[in-house]
């Protein structure tokens, strides 16, 4: 019966945590939009609502409705299936990020947490990984060539930064003897992993613009050149579906992640913690902080070519973030 | 009751791997076929962690269906329309008495591994009090240090004679040939 109630309340803790995403997704967008307006010195969305406070509502309601084409020529299933599987691992990396320190609310000890696995990291970048089928696969469904060639773009520009991703996090691994993302946390109670992980936050930074498909880095759906890449032929929801993925919920949740991992998680900011904020308001005023500076940088630069692209994930940022493991060994010995 | 969901767990992984594994062999279009290669191997990593083993489950899915299958589907998707020919059934005459052999391999390992599972140190106790990441790297870089580094020298291996064969002759060559 005790486990009853376990699957009752991790069922229900998913439930607030996926709705909690999609809600939050959709006022994302709006950030962003106005965000990048003020950037380029226009409004941004102003008339839905109350400086387009209603603008993301008005959105949803015309992706849901609009008429859901599927080409001749495509592969249905196939078709069908690449943007779940580009959108459902990306909210499954949820499961394992911790928002805050348990805490009481009306005698009830509430986790801000789905699962507490001792190997949260590897999980996280797994599920995060998989998500690159869903673009792979909408390239090869769609039948057509534009979307072939930024599914294969995206594919050799994932395959890069992954690898420079999965070595970037073993710094603050190796200093909180830990998988686990909350002992990580508490181990930085002391001091921040940035300190001698500067090195590997800096290729995290580029690996996130990269996998999440923001400015410098997409090619995959490069207007200029096609048309508007692997998404090309899907319309309505099932387009909804890939931008919300990779631009808010995979870019929220990968903020999450680096905040956790370098920037001490839900501790307070140094010299401020007598202030009377809960953990998890602290937690988020990081992780916003860091996904407004994705914004910037996407708002801002122009785009890499392809080539540039993977040279830097090979010759610069794979050497980077072997540097920082030898820095960070060194610093683990000598610090302790 | 526990015990219950775990059973249950282990034959839902195993019949969605054997099904997924099926398709991989019965598949025409090949893109299926890559496709329910990734559904086993993350059957199987399910299976693993209904066994407990959850870091090997977790590597699971980001090696094998991940690092590792995706240059199949980059290979196969530079490849449209390919559907794939069947082969002379004369081959089977080869190739199924190998294949039975590599089962009786695999039946012995996994029987063998069974038997001495519960000899050494790490017991079923002792990797539930320190947990899986501990257990396996303190063989890992103690009694198998050896074995993981050779290892690692023969995937270096195959990784140079991989460019080696794949790589064109050099532009400048080219040009002093003419």
């Amino acid at each position: 019966m005790e486990l009853l109630g376990v699957i009752v309340g991790i069922s229900i803790k998913a439930l607030i945590f996926i709705i909690g995403m999609f809600l939050g997704a959709a006022y994302l967008t709006w950030i962003e939009r106005k965000f990048a307006g003020h950037i380029q010195q226009r409004p941004g969305p102003l008339h839905v609502g109350y400086h387009g406070l209603l603008q993301p509502i008005a959105d949803a309601l015309k992706v849901l409705t609009k008429e859901d084409l599927v080409p001749d020529g495509v592969d249905k299933f196939l078709f069908y299936l690449a943007s779940l599987m580009a959108f459902v691992p990306a909210i499954m990396i949820l499961a394992v990020v911790p928002f805050g320190e348990g805490f009481n609310l009306f005698g009830f000890e509430i986790k801000p947490y789905i699962t507490d696995l001792n190997i949260a990291l590897i999980l996280a970048l797994a599920f995060g990984s998989i998500s690159i089928y869903g673009v792979i696969f909408a390239g090869w469904a769609s039948n057509s060539k534009y979307p072939m060639i930024g599914g294969l773009r995206k594919a050799a520009v994932l395959i890069g930064y992954e690898v420079a991703l999965g070595f970037a996090m073993v710094g603050p691994v190796m200093q909180a003897g830990s998988f686990s993302l909350k002992e990580i946390v508490e181990a930085q109670s002391s001091y921040w992993f940035i300190i001698p992980n500067i090195l590997g936050f800096v290729v995290i930074l580029f690996a996130i613009l990269a996998e999440t498909g923001r400015t410098p880095f997409d090619v995959q759906e490069a207007e200029a050149e096609l048309v508007s890449g692997y998404n090309t032929e899907y319309t309505a929801m099932k387009f909804g579906l890939f931008p919300l993925a990779e631009w808010y919920v995979a870019t929220f949740v990968l903020s999450a992640i680096t905040v956790i991992l370098f920037f001490g998680g839900w501790q307070p900011f140094p010299l401020l913690g007598w202030l009377p904020i809960p953990s998890i308001v602290w937690f988020f005023i990081k992780v916003f902080a860091l996904f407004m500076f994705f914004l910037w940088v996407h708002w801002t630069l122009p785009r890499y070519r392809v080539d540039q692209i993977t040279e830097l994930a090979w010759k610069i940022m794979l050497p980077l973030a072997l540097a920082n493991i030898f820095i960070v060994a060194l610093w683990v010995i000598v610090i302790g | 009751m526990e015990q219950q969901l775990t059973v249950w767990a282990f034959y839902t992984f195993s019949a969605l791997a054997v099904l997924s594994a099926f398709g991989v062999v019965f598949f025409k279009n090949i893109i299926y076929a890559v496709l329910s290669l990734i559904s086993t191997l993350i059957m199987v990593s399910g299976l693993f962690f209904a066994m407990g083993a959850e870091l090997i489950g977790g590597l699971q899915i980001l090696i094998y269906a991940v690092a590792i299958v995706v240059f199949y589907v980059l290979v196969i998707s530079t490849v449209p329309e390919f559907k794939g020919n069947s082969v002379d059934p004369a081959y089977m005459l080869v190739s199924l008495p190998i294949g039975f052999i590599l089962f009786l391999e695999l039946a012995y390992v996994s029987i063998y591994g069974a038997w001495q599972s519960n000899v050494g140190l790490f017991t079923n106790e002792v990797v539930k009090e320190v947990g899986n990441i501990k257990a396996v790297s303190t063989l890992l870089f103690t009694k198998y240090l050896f074995p993981f580094e050779v290892a690692s020298l023969i995937l270096l291996v195959a990784m140079i004679g991989a460019i080696v064969i794949g790589r064109k002759s050099h532009v400048i060559d080219e040009e002093e040939a003419k």
